[in-house]
């Protein structure tokens, strides 16, 4: 009983970090704020429901699951980062530009980009 | 390029460590056909893999400071992060005030900056775009969805936070 508690909160916090995610999505100027709020549904949105998942695996004796969940959030973890960076650069490099910048130190150190 | 031994072995152990994780099944077959591809794929890519001493991260003291790292300090920042980009995204104004700040960093190893530029991009807010290296030092430039500060210094203090110092602790 106590354990199915514990596993609902889990997930609530994902679902409510990622519908914050999403929202983000859709509110954001442009795409370089998008790409921030979109961190959110990658790293607490799914870590909190792996995080549930896994625990609901390991409270029913299933260690298999339990384990391959896990390694699934280390991978997303893993692999988000990267992408983020490489989509938020590629994006830069391709022409898009961030619109109403407080400050742009890249733009003024490589201004031919 | 040439492989090194070490190099190869910690490769292939990490490949066959990650296999057996995900198999979970522990038949002779299976055990076997996976030593096999971790053997390849550790051939190929060590030398891109590892440039540097190959067992650095099993010496007992760094081994410690990386799982504290990984399992509380990093949660506690993300999860600080974490709560204040989804303030903004549902706050009715959207107060955001994006710009991209240059920030020095004091690490030398490849690792430690692979490491840091991931976290940093990790923790919702911040978004590593680019690693330079001008006169010896350092730089990221990242976007950052609430410029606090436009001097380098003070806004690397605030984007950083404790995790460069627990970062040296790990790789220099």
């Amino acid at each position: 009983m106590i354990v199915r508690i514990i596993i609902d909160l889990f997930l609530i916090l994902g679902c409510f970090f990622a519908f914050a995610g999403a929202v983000g999505l859709l509110r954001m100027p442009d795409s370089f704020t998008r790409m921030q709020s979109s961190t959110n549904i990658a790293t607490f949105g799914v870590l909190w429901t792996v995080l549930g998942v896994a625990v609901y695996a390991f409270s029913n004796q299933n260690f298999v699951f339990g384990i391959k969940t896990v390694m699934i959030g280390i991978f997303i973890v893993l692999t988000s980062a990267v992408a983020g960076h490489a989509i938020l650069k590629g994006g830069y490099k391709h022409g898009i530009r961030p619109e109403n910048l407080v400050v742009d130190e890249y733009r003024r150190d490589n201004p031919n980009e | 390029m040439k492989n090194k031994p070490a190099a190869v072995i910690a490769t292939f152990i990490l490949c066959f460590l990650v296999w057996i994780l995900f198999t979970l099944t522990f038949t002779a077959q299976e055990l076997i056909a996976g030593a096999i591809v971790s053997l390849l794929v550790a051939l190929f890519t060590s030398s891109y893999f590892i440039h540097e001493d190959a067992f650095h991260l099993l010496k007992p003291n760094v081994f410690i400071n990386f799982i504290i790292y990984v399992l509380f300090i990093f949660p506690v920042e993300l999860w600080k992060a974490n709560v204040d980009v989804a303030k903004r995204a549902l706050s009715p104004k959207l107060p955001i005030n994006p710009g991209i700040v240059k920030v020095p960093v004091d690490l030398k190893s490849e690792y430690g900056l692979a490491m840091l530029a991931n976290s940093i991009t990790l923790t919702p807010g911040t978004i590593t775009m680019e690693i330079v290296e001008e006169n010896g030092q350092n730089y990221y430039y990242i976007h950052w969805i609430d410029v606090a500060s436009k001097n380098s210094k003070e806004a690397g203090d605030m984007i950083k936070g404790k995790l460069e110092n627990w970062i040296r602790r790990i790789w220099k």
